[in-house]
């Protein structure tokens, strides 16, 4: 580093020092995030004690830096940042750090794109999609507002509207409000109950019968989604419809609503079926028959939210704990319920009920899972089954916004780079090109996620990208090698501009090596650039 | 569950391979002679080799889908009602077989009628585009719970070559429908061109081939520290992932994917439309050995002007169509690949308002050429003016089960969803015998 670099790094780590935001005033209701972190680690080492295993060691510095960023923020931190965060001497910069990224607005951001694809890779129609960018922005803008949980689950359990405009419309829009599809997504996204194998058959583990599934159903008949006509851009919405008119169906196509939900008869399908009344099966509340669609969704919510109702927080609980370090209480993250086995079950009880108890308060969340041990500990590979569980963190592979936006951010290059002529609608920009070759549901058990072709041959081949691993003095490597003239140096800085840690002494000696047999400075410098981004460790976070 | 055990067994058991063309590679063969004339004394080894011939048949199988997005007009294309009021404006002509007739923007396709065998009695219940073409497409309506693997996946699965450079499974065009390899896994996810005459994206490389292995053997020993210390597992996928990959690009079949290696007079046979020139290369690739490739061609979804545009549409497929069966024809590889030729469904007999005609999934066309289909036939009748299925009703499972008979595929074959729930490639359904004759 010269010395220009270095009294701005100091700068920084100064002004970081003094000027944390959100020091104060989170912790409202009964607990600080390090008193119940402090509770959890101890209830966990208690649910987990064994002779055969011991937890791992906590995590160095710059590992627990770059996990950070990329869980809160869904990007890698700056060299700056890496500096700054090296510099800070404070006992508790850990804690610091992460009020500091809840206040950036990238964290609601990454968390909105992590919940989009929960409920769009689900969709079973591909016009779900037109809900992408409004449910994006909604849940952008209240998670960085902090709005509560079962104030946003609310929301989308009884959102109407212009799908373009109300994101909350999206659970509802990615299944065409078929009523069915519709409340087996509300009940896998927002309780962790995957209650919608009861459609068919009572549930063979579960205890939920294939009635109650029905009954369920029955709190969405009058909802609708039909197509806007009469404007510009076409767009669909979600109307809920009190009619008392009941027309039979030619066809499979839903515009309109039905005032109550029937249960198909499995063996004369052609025949009406039974009318069922809306029940809610967790806590077997009901609303008549008859009930308009804007009460009947709405008591609808005020259960599923409520306190009665056990699973509501521990959904939510389980699937942030889960991302954070690897590895939820429940696996899947979207199929708890009392038929499943739990890794910790008074660990999740406890931060469940403290959730609620924090009005379903996510920073809150965030900033008490963060604070644990648990949370902090190195990374270790997926364990196997028979191994003690929640011993360690867990690599965990990048999602695609998060890769992406590492790329933005490590080669300096913009995040919409110029799209090439095929490319004209915003749907093909580049984040969404990558998104369509790198997405995955994040619900699939991550393990099973795997890497694929293109997946390979786009970061390898890519032109776009290949672009900005050049050492062109207006691109990041360029302006580097201008810089630092010393190769030892250079290499230095490159590792933590990409991967955020030093070299060890073997990849410094492997790098230098390299660059000796190469001769042409820039042409090796590519590549290596190119050989890091192109690493394992740069598509996870350990 | 069953599974692709006896195909397994033969590779393990022997240490035998298929190449790409499918057949057992030179040496191989002396192998399994070897292996029989000790494992099985009594029974001479040709009689032992003859054993393996229908595995190298199924070893053999393709099919070309050419997808006819947003549902062809079937009075437009292969069932025209002259004489009828839904038929339109529409006029019939005469085809290589007797006594069918067909419409009559389809002149080339007219004239190898002889091998196609034509259903005009599909029936399904699903209107909607996303609905309809996903049913069509894997055989299931979509659910949100269950990922249906498109049928191109469950041939590529049952078919393809694991050891193969070039993917198994791949689409042309723009397309529409999620469905890929779905519960099978991302390794039977298609691999997708959108323009047929461009190399497919991110396979060319960016620097030159002696820099780019260079740059992989960095890579390599850069990875070492981080599998060292947690990573071992990420980094053996990582590993697998990029061997395979630089193995397809650097492959000499990489040159399936570049039509202008055909000479002059093929590429004109084709037509100059990009639907055409799609044709040429799902044949290249079928070539080579990949076992499914998807064509697609569309707009059909006609609800406006639907005579100008299913005429212009007709266009843009006749030739093409005509000359990938004439091609496969000369190149004896008819006899060993499925062309399949459907939409999600039909249009409606009565025609709108604005010249148009609707969703109609009751009464819709399929045809079939190739790998066994006996050409020349018609299967299905409609009531008069086409509004219902009067003779021979074939729903998509049906199809779909016929497909799979015609490939020597196993429909019955249960594959894993994620949520544990064991489903099988067609669920229920029955196969077309007529389709073989």
């Amino acid at each position: 580093m010269n010395y220009r670099q270095l009294v701005s790094q100091l700068l920084l780590a100064v002004y970081c020092f003094f000027c944390v935001p959100g020091l104060v005033g989170i912790a409202s209701g009964q607990s600080l995030p390090h008193e119940a972190a402090a509770k959890i680690d101890q209830l966990l080492a208690s649910e987990t004690d064994s002779k055969t295993s011991t937890p791992v060691k906590s995590v160095d510095d710059e590992t627990f830096l770059r996990r950070v960023f990329i869980d809160l923020l869904g990007e890698p931190p700056t060299t700056d940042d890496v500096l700054a965060f090296a510099l800070n001497s404070e006992k508790n910069k850990r804690s610091q750090l992460v009020k500091q990224l809840l206040a950036d607005e990238s964290y609601g951001r990454n968390w909105a794109r992590y919940w989009r694809d929960v409920i769009l890779y689900r969709r079973s129609d591909e016009r779900g999609l037109l809900s992408a960018r409004s449910l994006e922005s909604y849940l952008t803008e209240h998670f960085n507002k902090n709005t509560s949980w079962n104030e946003i689950a609310t929301a989308f359990v009884t959102a109407r509207g212009d799908v373009k405009e109300n994101g909350a419309t999206a659970i509802i829009m990615a299944q065409q409000g078929q009523p069915e599809d519709t409340v087996a997504e509300m009940s896998r996204v927002l309780l962790g109950i995957q209650i919608q194998c009861a459609q068919c058959h009572d549930h063979p583990t579960d205890r939920w019968t294939r009635e109650q599934f029905h009954q369920l159903a029955a709190f969405f008949p009058r909802v609708a989604v039909r197509p806007k006509r009469n404007q510009d851009i076409p767009s669909f919405e979600v109307v809920g419809s009190d009619t008392t008119v009941e027309t039979r169906r030619k066809s499979n196509n839903r515009y309109r609503g039905t005032p109550e939900h029937r249960m198909p008869d499995l063996e004369n399908p052609e025949k009406q079926g039974k009318i069922m009344q809306p029940i809610f099966f967790v806590t077997g509340d009901e609303v008549p028959f008859g009930t308009l669609d804007a009460d009947r969704r709405a008591q609808l919510a005020s259960w599923m939210t409520g306190s009665n109702n056990p699973w509501f927080a521990k959904a939510f609980v389980n699937r942030i704990w889960a991302e954070l370090t690897g590895e939820g209480f429940y696996d899947p993250v979207d199929d708890l319920g009392p038929g499943r086995a739990c890794s910790a079950p008074q660990t999740l009880d406890y931060l469940a009920a403290a959730f609620r108890d924090h009005q379903h308060d996510v920073k809150w969340l965030f900033e008490t899972i963060l604070s644990t041990e648990a949370y902090q500990r190195e990374s270790r590979r997926r364990r196997n089954v028979e191994e003690v569980p929640h011993q360690a963190n867990c690599n965990q592979r990048l999602r695609a916004d998060q890769l992406f936006s590492s790329l933005v951010t490590v080669l300096q290059m913009p995040d919409s780079i110029t799209a090439s002529t095929r490319q004209r609608s915003s749907r093909f920009s580049p984040r969404n090109g990558f998104n369509s070759v790198f997405g995955f549901d994040p619900s699939t058990r991550r393990g099973d996620v795997s890497g694929s072709i293109p997946q390979a041959l786009l970061m390898m081949n890519s032109p776009q990208i290949g672009q900005y691993v050049l050492a062109r003095p207006d691109r990041m490597l360029g302006r580097l090698l201008n810089e630092v003239s010393d190769d030892r140096q250079a290499i230095r800085e490159l590792y933590v501009q990409v991967l955020s840690r030093q070299p060890t002494d073997k990849e410094l000696a492997t790098c230098l090596n390299y660059r000796r047999n190469v001769g042409d400075r820039s042409e090796a410098f590519e590549d290596i650039l190119w050989s890091l981004i192109n690493t394992a460790e740069f598509l996870h976070r350990k | 569950m069953k599974s692709r055990q006896p195909k397994k067994h033969v590779h393990r058991q022997l240490d035998v391979s298929f190449d790409r063309r499918g057949g057992l590679r030179r040496r191989d063969w002396l192998k399994v002679a070897g292996a029989s004339g000790i494992g099985v004394p009594g029974i001479g080894w040709m009689n032992q080799l003859a054993g393996y011939a229908p595995k190298l048949r199924q070893q053999n199988q393709a099919c070309i889908l050419l997808w006819m997005q947003g549902g062809p007009s079937q009075f437009e294309t292969f069932s025209p009602q002259p004489t009828n009021a839904s038929g339109g404006e529409t006029k019939a002509i005469s085809t290589a077989v007797p006594g069918t007739q067909i419409a009559e923007h389809l002149p080339q396709t007219a004239k190898i009628m002889d091998q196609l065998c034509l259903i005009r009695s599909m029936q399904s219940k699903e209107g909607s585009h996303p609905r309809a073409t996903h049913l069509m497409q894997t055989g299931f309506l979509p659910t949100a719970s269950v990922k249906y693997p498109a049928f191109g996946a469950h041939v590529a699965q049952q078919l393809g070559d694991p050891d193969a450079e070039l993917p198994d499974f791949v689409t042309i065009g723009r397309r529409r429908g999620n469905a890929g390899g779905g519960f099978l896994g991302v390794d039977y996810d298609p691999f997708k061109i959108s323009n047929p005459e461009e190399i497919p994206d991110n396979t060319q490389l960016t620097t030159t081939e002696a820099r780019y292995r260079r740059r992989l053997g960095l890579l390599d020993q850069l990875q070492s520290d981080y599998e060292a210390t947690g990573g071992e597992e990420e980094v053996a996928d990582q590993r697998k992932l990029y061997a395979k990959s630089s193995r397809m690009i650097l492959s000499k079949d990489m040159a399936a994917f570049d039509i202008q290696q055909e000479s002059s007079q093929t590429r004109a046979a084709y037509g100059n439309s990009s639907f055409g020139k799609g044709c040429l290369l799902a044949r290249r690739l079928v070539e080579t050995g990949v076992s499914f490739v998807e064509v697609s061609l569309g707009n059909w979804d006609t609800h406006q002007d639907n005579f100008n545009r299913s005429k212009d549409l007709c266009e843009q497929m006749d030739q093409p169509f005509a000359q990938l069966i004439r091609d496969l024809q000369q190149r004896d590889m008819l006899e060993r690949t499925l062309v399949l030729w459907m939409g999600e469904f039909g249009r409606t007999p009565r025609v709108n308002g604005r010249g148009g005609r609707d969703h109609f999934p009751r009464a819709f066309n399929v045809a079939l050429a190739g790998s066994g289909v006996q050409g020349g036939q018609v299967i299905g009748k409609t009531t008069a003016g086409g509004g219902d299925v009067a003779d021979d009703p074939v729903k998509v499972n049906d199809l779909l089960r016929t497909v799979c008979h015609s490939l020597k595929i196993d429909a019955d074959q249960e594959n894993m969803s994620a949520a544990g729930r064991p489903i099988r490639v067609v669920d229920d359904g029955q196969v077309v015998e007529k389709v073989f004759g």
